[in-house]
């Protein structure tokens, strides 16, 4: 009976937050508290002063005058009709577009992916080459480090203009043929692939110093086979991080397709969520969800599929991790990153971000180092302000995944389903979601970060609670008559705060740059903020008059970036 | 009357998952059926695997036997909640196997062997009760403050005795409690429990792979084989006169010294 119950708990864990989610999503509208009549009108007859009287009509012509829980049951049954309902400002059955939309994405995902496979090839067929030699493997990882560390809305921005606006190579927006696909592609699969390869030329550098290689190679074996070999003992341990890189992507693409009006899903979604249209806005989100769930799902099957026997007999060979020799030059990196980071700070903190002093696009000068904005604002002072906000903003978000992250992680039978949920919702999703519900704001860029950043210290947590469990001093615990509760502060939570806050603070860049590209997408904080995203959105449409508008803000994303790679890095050690 | 009777105790281990259909059951414990007297001095003896640890686990009611009963003075002794158990905690303790291990990093030796009379709530000033703990084991007021990275193999397991002994237990059950240990310090653990038997009568259950330790100090010895006793009489009578092929197996490898203990 109790064995039964345990097992049961990860099932009912995965089941209850999947219907709390479609509930979630479900009383969006009403969450919102945005009268959806108020909206039609708004829409539908512009500048029109609502009365009473007409506002009761369009709710009697749409049945809108509904409690929650009927609104919620009627969206729900609709969905599983296949009815997803219809715009608030079209008046159109919202899912044949959508659909469409989602054939478009699909076909970016996959161009993307296609570079991405690329460049992961071109990582590793150094090491390849050098392991089927018999050479050592290791390598410095730098260019895959570069190249991950760029976040994708700022590597668009960077190709638009180089590539469109100023060499005129391909068209800058749409989608209409080949040329439109590929600033798109790459801007989308350089930095998947940068991390897919640094994920496999570890994995393959560390199966060639693995016995049976050798045995392999002096019995004879073809260096194809071997190749062979190797990769298929490498691939499966990466296909969960693959599965999440891929995931990843898909909030990625949401981005690019806003930079390079590319009219697939993702941008209509941030088109329904900047018109408040709702029924629009929650189809977009389950579509974008089961997109991403789908996709977690094909790669933990593509695993099992690679694993086979190993995995059912338990017979799994634990893949040793490659250590370089710990060097302190690998703090030098993150020191310069960090102390350029602080001049810019004390630079532009002391003058005026909000002011608009200065001629419009004013080029740089002594007194104006970085030049003026669009509306005459001092360039330098809203990147030094905007750092302070957006690494301030990063700092709660670190802090409370942190705390998300140990109390879930405590309990993983539990969480399980909020942990996979969360892995497959990348934070632009989580973005849509709050500011559906409660408009865009500093405040909700920073609860949907935190809503998403806690998983993978959850998981660490409850990886570091086995562990902590399985020593001798806690296992005798019980004969000491320390029970279950007092087991908590006496042994697991000393053992596992530090670890995992290291951890989380590694993770502060990463959250940076997250909340920096909700400001880009408007999903943040609203203007005049000087948030970096905000920054860099602002300065693209005056980029060729101005291009230190947008160089300033990609510069300091491209400094936290390199912070967060080359801090990852130590953390291996 | 018996202080610990042990009844039809079995226990088994869920094999590796097969492919489909279930996983096999392995046993580790087939009836174990046998009395313990207060006072008494016994070993247990196997080679790994033979289910010493196991059986020690459900004598510590650190694990749940799949069957049979164990009572403490006819009180029935079942895992479960903390304080359900305290009575038992009270008067069987344990010595762990791998003494630096098992103790609390981040406590000090005085914390470490107060902890449990707090905890098992002992009528006495613990802090008194520990320092004179250490005392008969033999580590001085000034290892007091230490913590468990600061003391040598030897003094961790002496301090694992001590937190152990200092609830003053009826019976102690020991985890290959020397086989971590050197020769001499080995020599001086053995000394320090066989103190304890002789000057308050506290039982003792020792479980080794090595023979020639238990017959240092019990006076009975139980051979385990595949989860069964397969002997089970004084121990200078199965020096002597094994009756049992497996025990003639663990006579002959170990080391020499048996006839010098």
């Amino acid at each position: 009976m109790m064995r039964i119950t345990r097992a049961a708990i990860p099932a009912l864990s995965r089941g209850i937050t999947l219907i709390a989610v479609m509930v979630l999503i479900g009383l969006l509208p009403w969450i919102s508290g945005r009268d959806p009549a108020l909206s039609i009108l708004r829409a539908r007859m512009g500048d029109q002063n609502p009365t009473p009287e007409t506002l009761a009509a369009i709710r009697q012509q749409l049945g809108l005058a509904l409690g929650p829980l009927d609104h919620l049951w009627n969206w729900l049954a609709g969905v599983f009709r296949g009815d997803f309902g219809t715009s608030w400002i079209s008046g159109a059955p919202v899912l044949p577009g959508l659909v469409q939309a989602l054939g478009v994405s699909l076909g970016l995902m996959a161009a993307a992916l296609a570079v991405a496979l690329f460049v992961a090839v071109a990582l590793c067929w150094p090491t390849m080459r050098r392991g089927l030699r018999g050479r050592d493997t290791r390598s410095s990882g730098v260019v895959a480090a570069c190249l991950t560390a760029l976040p994708e809305f700022m590597l668009s921005a960077v190709l638009l203009v180089v590539f469109a606006v100023w060499l005129r190579w391909f068209p800058p927006y749409g989608w209409h043929g080949a040329a439109n696909v590929v600033l798109p592609a790459l801007a989308l699969g350089l930095p998947a692939g940068g991390l897919l390869g640094r994920l496999l030329e570890n994995a393959i550098a560390a199966t060639f110093h693995e016995r049976w290689i050798a045995t392999w190679a002096v019995a004879g074996f073809g260096k194809g086979q071997i190749a062979r070999a190797v990769l298929r003992r490498s691939l499966p341990a990466l296909m969960p991080q693959i599965g999440m890189i891929i995931v990843a992507m898909t909030g990625g693409a949401i981005a690019v397709e806003q930079v390079f009006s590319i009219p697939g899903l993702g941008r209509a979604v941030l088109g329904a969520a900047s018109a408040q249209d709702l029924p629009a806005l929650q189809a977009g989100i389950l579509l974008l969800l089961v997109n991403a769930l789908f996709i977690g799902i094909v790669a933990n099957l593509i695993r099992i599929a690679l694993l086979g026997r190993a995995l059912e007999m338990g017979a799994m060979p634990v893949p040793q991790v490659l250590q370089a020799a710990p060097s302190r030059r690998l703090w030098i990196v993150p020191g310069v990153v960090s102390f350029l980071m602080l001049v810019l700070v004390v630079a532009g903190l002391p003058r005026d971000p909000f002011t608009s002093e200065y001629i419009r696009l004013q080029p740089p000068g002594l007194l104006l180092p970085l030049g003026a904005d669009g509306l005459g604002r001092d360039v330098l002072a809203r990147v030094a302000h905007g750092a302070v906000s957006t690494i301030g903003m990063a700092i709660v978000v670190t802090a409370a995944s942190f705390v998300i992250g140990i109390g879930m992680g405590l309990m993983p039978r539990l969480a399980i389903g909020p942990i996979e949920v969360t892995k497959a919702t990348p934070p632009t999703i989580a973005a849509l979601i709050v500011t559906a519900a409660m408009g865009p704001s500093a405040v909700g860029a920073v609860v949907a970060v935190s809503a998403v950043a806690w998983a993978p210290l959850a998981a660490h947590t409850a990886a570091l609670v086995t562990e902590t469990r399985a020593q001798p001093h806690v296992q005798i615990a019980p004969v000491l008559g320390v029970g279950p509760l007092q087991l908590l502060p006496r042994s697991i939570l000393p053992a596992i705060t530090g670890p995992v806050l290291r951890h989380a603070m590694l993770r502060l860049p990463g959250n940076a740059l997250a909340l920096a590209a909700l400001g880009f997408l408007g999903l943040g904080p609203k203007p005049p903020s000087p948030d970096w995203g905000l920054i860099l959105a602002d300065g693209l449409p005056y980029v060729e008059r101005a291009p230190f508008a947008v160089l300033a803000p990609v510069a300091a994303l491209a400094l936290m970036s390199v912070l967060g790679v080359s801090l990852a890095a130590l953390s291996r050690r | 009357m018996s202080f610990l009777t042990v009844r039809d105790l079995s226990h088994s281990y869920r094999g590796a998952r097969r492919m489909w259909g279930r996983a096999p059951d392995l046993p580790v414990l087939q009836s174990l059926s046998f009395d313990l007297a207060a006072g008494e001095r016994v070993g247990i003896v196997g080679m790994s695997g033979s289910g010493k640890s196991t059986l020690l686990r459900c004598l510590m009611a650190m694990g749940r036997p799949q069957s049979g009963e164990i009572r403490c003075n006819g009180r029935l002794v079942v895992m479960g909640r903390p304080a359900s158990l305290r009575w038992y905690r009270r008067v069987v303790q344990y010595v762990p196997q791998d003494p630096v291990a098992s103790l609390e990093p981040r406590m000090t030796v005085a914390q470490l062997v107060a902890e449990p009379l707090r905890r098992l709530r002992i009528d006495c000033d613990p802090q008194s009760r520990a320092q004179e703990a250490l005392e008969s084991v033999g580590l001085g007021s000034q290892y007091l403050s230490r913590r468990p990275d600061e003391l040598s193999g030897g003094q961790a397991q002496r301090v694992a005795i001590a937190r152990a002994i200092a609830m003053r237990p009826a019976f102690l059950m020991t985890d290959e409690p020397v086989s971590g240990l050197d020769m001499t310090v080995r020599a001086q653990v053995v000394q320090v429990l066989r103190d304890l038997s002789q000057t308050h009568g506290t039982g003792i259950v020792m479980v080794a792979h090595d023979i020639s330790v238990v017959a240092a100090l019990c006076s009975r010895t139980m051979v385990m084989e595949h989860g069964r006793i397969v002997e089970d009489r004084p121990t200078s009578e199965i020096l002597k006169a094994p009756h049992h092929p497996h025990t003639r197996q663990l006579l002959e490898a170990a080391p020499p010294l048996v006839a010098a203990a």
